[in-house]
């Protein structure tokens, strides 16, 4: 009975001083690469609230808009050029993708830290208090690593997160060694998210999409309090932040179809605890979330397209963000 | 813990650490707590059954090896064996079996489908178990017959079992080479470092960079068989049969690499599979080599092998490669009677090649250049691919419904491809895909005439390294980390 054992690389002896060389050379090749793909970062970067920061002419603004997704459509395309020509007032839109109320928290750290604004305008989606899918874990998403360059300041921050809230210590370890933005195969698109692509789609209403949008977005379900008080503990501790800054601080809950609205499991119990948090912090909340039934205003399940998201700025919106605009004047 | 993931590389370092610098009669020891953790990593209860079957396989090993009556060696083999095998068949087949039992008797209405008359077992499996029962029941074959004296420590046993660079998916090693090489003493060589490394690199390229890529459109094609159209699903066959490979014979090479790190040599378990210039040699050396021997050894050898008659042979052929399929069933793609089709394919394809073996000899004694000559080797080569794809439509399809679907579908396009492969919207993703093939098969083929490593070795160092940072950076600029697992460890 045989059985083969040789392997047909030839062993030969290491030799410590070859092995150092190359790892030297390896090094300083990674370091050319990494640094290469930084300026991709730069030459690429669009979406994330980071590269916002990073790249932003000023960062005195009137207003920061935070938020996941839902929040987002304000900025496709020129949407946030007109919000701000119809206001008079200077808006930066940082929301992110799934970007639950922690990681909300970490980009407005940076912000205040780089810069400042005169407020805060906080768009509250249940689902982002409902699961570390959207908060801890979302420091770890390789999409929004390498779309963020390289700062000393987000690292340093990053790492506070690392040790002290719970974010996996391979977001950092991704965030420093530039692996996720070396490891890109959409190195050369922009960083855009798909949803902006069909902002001006009219979706055609569909329960089964409903229902499989609300299973992803609610992984562990909305039962469990102690998730949400984890949670409404993160936008108490922005509020302070702001405040802290100088700035004010509003919370709105965005429109979303009627038949979506219908499917959101635990809507009455958020809601109640984020009245009570308006009311203990004294920031104004105020509920959208049925302002927009037609499904018509929505480029998929539950994201405004361009008809809905004019139609909610000149209705809803406008009057928020002028009227702080003159309150500063 | 996947080969692929940012744990292993911390896992790695510092077990090699560890083992560099404990005493030599302990590196056995330390190398087993590092498998049980590396395996414990992926589900910590899985543990409790590779320990339960090592301490049975140690117990039966020793009775056997202790009893003076034949029919006690017997008994203890028996057990063994059963607990193993039939732990194993219970795993895989047996709440599939019952299900399939119900449905063909009647005995349940799909609504009820829910509340089942048979009792199900609802196990979850012990991922590696396909590998680590057969390593465990060769280790009692070969005690029984007399190849190789019962091991008096049970942890080098348990070691034997549980060595995690093969753990998950192989090579299924014997102990009639492994535990020498632990009794010998391990020892951190720095001379096998290099050889371990360039391994380990080569088998991130295959699986990260190369399967990884394919495994996309595969699985999109593959999905919906109904509606993609011939070309997608002729791309699709092409592109798995490289992933398959690719996937395996880079876990493979990482796993034999890992263990060179620590002084201990696995069997090769793949050659150049696809240079193969029949299904014979695809299957009897070039594929899978450890699980293929051992069906020879355990299984074709005592049924009589090529030594009984002519109709025992050929039941013997086909009885081998159906129970290989059974053995495949569950390996990534679930369990189903597509396994069993295509081990039954494979094992037509050995009884055409072995009754047309005598025409052609006769062939190539009446026209030996012919029968020699580059064309005719090329064109048996490229036979012999696509006849092993044709069985790999039946491995990776969901259903036999599904993989006659395929090829249903691919058979009726085929005459209209000159027009369709024009017309079909390539992406950059296909060319990336057909370029990375493209070196693969180059690499394999430099590699069938003269070792790649030994060319590399003997080439100028600037040109070596070069060809290796080449590799590491391919790895990081264009591989795939850390979102699939390896096909053959899903069980």
């Amino acid at each position: 009975m045989d059985t083969q054992t040789n392997i047909r690389v030839p062993a030969r002896p290491l030799s410590a001083r070859a092995a150092l060389l190359f790892l030297v050379i390896g090094i300083a090749i990674y370091g050319a690469v990494f640094w290469w793909s930084e300026r991709l970062v730069i030459r690429t970067g669009h979406i994330n609230p980071f590269f916002k920061i990073t790249t932003a002419e000023s960062l005195n603004l009137d207003w920061v808009i935070l938020g996941a997704s839902h929040a987002m459509p304000l900025d496709y395309a020129d949407f946030n050029q007109f919000m701000e020509r119809e206001t008079g007032a200077r808006i930066m839109n940082l929301a992110a993708t799934g970007a639950g109320p922690l990681y909300n928290r970490f980009i407005l750290e940076h912000f205040l830290a780089e810069g400042g604004a005169a407020d805060v305008l906080y768009i509250a989606d249940s689902f982002a208090f409902r699961s570390p899918e959207w908060n801890e874990h979302r420091f770890a998403d390789a999409k929004l690593i390498r779309g963020t360059p390289l700062d000393l300041g987000i690292a340093r921050r990053l790492a506070g997160y690392v040790s002290g809230e719970g974010v996996a210590p391979g977001a950092l370890a991704d965030y420093v060694t530039g692996f996720s933005k070396i490891n890109n195969r959409d190195r050369f698109k922009q960083d855009t998210w798909e949803g902006e692509a069909q902002f001006e789609r009219v979706f055609r209403p569909s329960t089964s999409a409903d229902a499989r949008r609300i299973e992803y977005l609610f992984p562990d379900g909305a039962d469990d309090d102690a998730t949400l008080e984890r949670y409404l503990s993160e936008l108490h501790a922005m509020i302070e932040i702001a405040r802290d800054s100088g700035a004010g601080f509003t919370i709105i809950k965005p429109p979303v179809p009627e038949q979506f609205q219908r499917l959101l499991p635990g809507e009455e119990r958020f809601d109640a605890a984020m009245g009570h948090l308006a009311a203990q912090t004294g920031v104004e909340f105020r509920d959208f979330s049925t302002f927009l039934g037609d499904p018509s205003f929505y480029s998929d399940t539950d994201h405004l397209n361009r008809d809905g998201v004019t139609r909610f700025f000149k209705e809803e919106l406008r009057p928020i963000l002028a009227g702080a605009v003159a309150g500063h004047q | 813990m996947l080969f692929t993931s940012l744990q292993f590389f911390v896992f790695l370092p510092v077990t090699i650490i560890v083992f560099a610098l404990v005493p030599a009669r302990w590196r056995w020891g330390w190398l087993l707590v590092a498998s049980y953790v590396f395996y414990a990593a992926g589900d910590p209860s899985h543990t409790i059954y590779l320990a339960v079957v090592t301490a049975i396989v140690f117990g039966c090993s020793r009775a056997i090896a202790e009893a003076e009556r034949p029919a006690v060696r017997v008994t203890s083999l028996t057990l063994g064996l059963f607990v193993v095998l039939g732990g194993l068949f219970a795993f895989k087949f047996y709440d599939f079996l019952a299900g399939e039992i119900e449905q063909a008797l009647g005995l349940v209405a799909e609504a009820d489908a829910a509340a089942p008359v048979l009792p199900r077992l609802g196990l979850t499996t012990p991922v590696g178990f396909s590998f680590y029962a057969f390593a465990a029941a060769s280790y009692l074959i070969d005690i029984f017959a007399g190849r190789i004296a019962a091991e008096r420590n049970a942890g080098r046993v348990a070691l034997y079992v549980a060595h995690f660079p093969k753990i998950l998916a192989g090579p299924i090693e014997r102990a009639t080479t492994f535990l020498p090489q632990v009794a010998a003493g391990l020892r951190f060589d720095s001379a096998l470092v290099a050889p371990g490394l360039q391994l380990i690199g080569w088998g991130l390229f295959k699986k990260v960079v190369i399967a990884d890529t394919l495994a996309p459109m595969v699985d999109r094609a593959f999905s919906t068989p109904a509606y993609a159209s011939p070309v997608d699903l002729l791309v699709a066959v092409y592109l798995f049969s490289f992933q398959i490979y690719c996937d395996f014979s880079g876990y493979a090479d990482i796993a034999i690499g890992v263990s060179l790190l620590f002084g201990i040599r696995l069997m090769e378990n793949f050659r150049r599979p696809y240079l193969s210039r029949s299904t014979a040699e695809f299957w009897g050396g070039r594929w899978h080599i450890s699980l293929g021997r051992w069906f020879r050894d355990y299984l074709y050898i005592p049924l009589g092998g090529s030594r009984s008659g002519a109709v025992q042979r050929y039941a013997n052929i086909m009885g081998v490669f159906v129970v290989s399929g059974l053995w495949h069933a569950g390996l990534g793609y679930g369990v189903g009677w597509t396994f069993l089709v295509w081990g039954a394919l494979n094992g037509f394809y050995q009884w055409v090649g072995l009754a047309t073996a005598g025409l052609w000899r006769c062939i190539g004694t009446r026209l030996p250049r012919l029968g020699s000559s580059a064309a005719v080797q090329v064109l048996r080569i490229l036979l012999t691919f696509h006849l092993i794809a044709l069985g790999w439509v039946f491995f990776r399809a969901a259903t036999i419904g599904d993989a006659l679907t395929i090829l249903e579908r691919i058979w009726a396009g085929l005459a209209r491809m000159p027009a369709l492969l024009p017309a079909y919207p390539f992406t950059a993703d296909h060319g990336l895909a057909a370029g990375l093939i493209a070196f693969l098969m180059l690499v394999e083929v430099l590699d069938e005439r003269r070792s790649i490593w030994e060319r590399l070795a003997a080439a100028p160092v600037a040109l070596r390294w070069a060809a290796y940072y080449a590799g590491i950076f391919a790895l990081l600029l264009i591989g795939t980390w850390g979102s699939r697992e390896f096909i053959y460890m899903q069980f």
